[in-house]
């Protein structure tokens, strides 16, 4: 499921980005965007190890500076583009671990992730 | 405090406790576990919860004590006490709530036939009351569960009498952690997962830090100070009447990865919290029997996770697990604590494993007994500890 990389805003082709203008070249990677974690962790489990290494590449290199465009929006509501830039961050957390420690798909000897029910 | 790399200091500090093989057969005996719900279940102080699960006046949850056959009600009443109640409705025994949680200011009605209790347990409603014989609504309040809360945790103990207050029965570890200020790591996330094994296997499985550098050496690679042949030492073991724990040291420095450069980008700046009443830089408590409480100090910050372990059958226990943060200061320190989560996770996928395979092992009966080495002491403790209480082994 991904969501459109322009979100209609109204009527005269006025459109809104799908993530900030500075980090329009996520876009491609905006099927990680979702919530609630459920949703994060279902999308990690059924990605292949390639789609992994792709989204942290493209992710990784950038977080610094999606961390300090975020910052300003701490503790407040976040506008649409930025609440999918802050879920694409947390996704690339979730999966930082398979890239960077294991270096595979899965974590080695280990049960299904989604046998841990969030409450 | 530092850690010393002695071999064999513990049970040097504890030398009653024995140092040979452990019986096996009580983790898979199905004779045992029946034996437990009334010697262990039901004689101990149970955690069920914290006074954060029910904020408001009126609100409560259930938790299902599955080995008992009981599900408890803890209600904040109007008054602003935690009570519990059996969730059970005194006019035919229906189970009274049916959701996990919720709010119910003024009363608490059965779906059945509307009977209607208050947040105190008294019955105060009974439809077609007139067409009753002799009923006297005093007399039937939803029958009470002892109850209790320490910093915050709420207890239970399914005794009618219990021979200790709580506070005597967490003897040492309420005197250790007495003020410990729980109540301001309020940010919590809640998991659970069945487990096929016997819930002392997972306790014991989360039990020792002896795995660390095996198990767990590809995502706990060099965080904790070991010898220099790479074996996991102590800080320090207590064991306190029917409790125990025991303390790890990280290594100053943890391994750097390029997610973690950049989470600890401005981690100067996060305020300092940490807590005086920690014995060393990871604290385990198992406050007996099924209940954990692991304080772990991340940077500047400190973080406490629980367990609650629930057996349901002889290889079946619903691990509960929570995590619990202070509110960030920054979107970096939120993503800090989403990373020890996610980190945590990954453990606690690996230890699931683990504790099936332990349980595997054992119910074939391959073999009769466990070997545990010093730093394994507070699983032998606990095994000696369910044995007081049960008596498997014990002729009189």
């Amino acid at each position: 499921m991904t969501e459109p990389r322009t979100v209609a805003r109204g009527n005269g082709g006025d459109f809104e980005r799908a993530l900030p203008e500075q980090f329009a070249d996520l876009e491609p990677f905006l099927d990680w965007a979702v919530e609630p974690e459920a949703a994060r962790t279902a999308r990690k489990v059924k990605a292949s190890m390639g789609e992994v290494r792709a989204f942290y590449a493209a992710m990784m290199p950038r977080l610094g500076e999606v961390l300090d465009y975020l910052e300003q929006y701490f503790g407040d509501e976040m506008p649409a583009p930025a609440r999918r830039l802050h879920l694409l961050s947390l996704s690339l957390v979730g999966v930082a671990t398979l890239v960077e420690i294991y270096k595979q798909r899965e974590v080695v000897a280990a049960c299904d992730p989604l046998r841990f029910v969030p409450h | 405090m530092n850690t010393v790399m002695r071999e064999k200091q513990w049970t040097k500090k504890y030398p009653d406790l024995a140092t040979g093989p452990v019986p096996a057969e009580p983790c898979v005996s199905e004779e045992h576990f029946a034996a437990e719900r009334d010697r262990i279940f039901r004689r101990t102080w149970i955690n069920v919860g914290r006074v954060e699960d029910v904020p408001n006046r009126g609100d409560y949850f259930v938790r299902e004590i599955a080995i008992c056959g009981v599900s408890v009600l803890v209600v904040r009443g109007s008054d602003g006490i935690v009570r519990a109640f059996h969730n059970v409705c005194s006019h035919r025994g229906k189970t009274l709530v049916l959701d996990r949680n919720g709010s119910c200011p003024g009363t608490v009605r059965c779906h059945f036939h509307n009977w209607a209790y208050s947040d105190r347990g008294q019955l105060i409603h009974v439809p077609d009351e007139e067409n009753f014989f002799d009923l006297d609504r005093r007399q039937h309040g939803l029958a009470p569960i002892v109850a209790d809360v320490w910093e915050g945790f709420i207890f239970i103990h399914l005794g009618a009498t219990p021979t200790q207050t709580l506070r005597e029965y967490l003897g040492g570890v309420a005197d250790q952690l007495d003020g410990c200020p729980f109540q301001e790591m309020k940010r919590r996330w809640t998991y659970s997962v069945e487990v096929r094994a016997n819930w002392k296997l997972v306790q014991d499985g989360q039990n020792e830090a002896y795995h660390f550098p095996f198990q767990h050496r590809r995502i706990l690679d060099g965080s904790f100070v070991t010898n220099n042949k790479g074996h996991n030492r102590y800080q320090n073991v207590n064991l306190h009447n029917y409790h125990s724990v025991w303390s790890c040291e990280y290594r100053p420095s943890q391994k750097l990865t390029p997610l973690r450069m950049v989470l600890a980008a401005n981690a100067r700046d996060t305020p300092r919290f940490h807590v005086s009443q920690m014995i060393g830089k990871m604290d385990h408590y198992v406050v007996f029997p099924n209940f954990v409480i692991l304080l772990v100090q991340i940077g500047r910050s400190t973080t406490y996770v629980t367990y609650n372990l629930w057996p349901l059958a002889v290889d079946r226990t619903v691990w509960e697990i929570r995590m619990h943060f202070t509110e960030p200061t920054s979107l970096r320190e939120q993503l800090r604590q989403e990373y020890f989560k996610c980190v945590s996770m990954d453990v606690l996928q690996e230890d699931t494993v683990a504790h099936e395979n332990v349980h595997l092992g054992l119910a074939s009966r391959a073999k009769s007994h466990r070997i545990l080495q010093d730093d394994e002491i507070a699983i032998r403790f606990f095994a000696k500890t369910v044995e007081d209480f049960v008596g498997f082994y014990r002729h009189d």
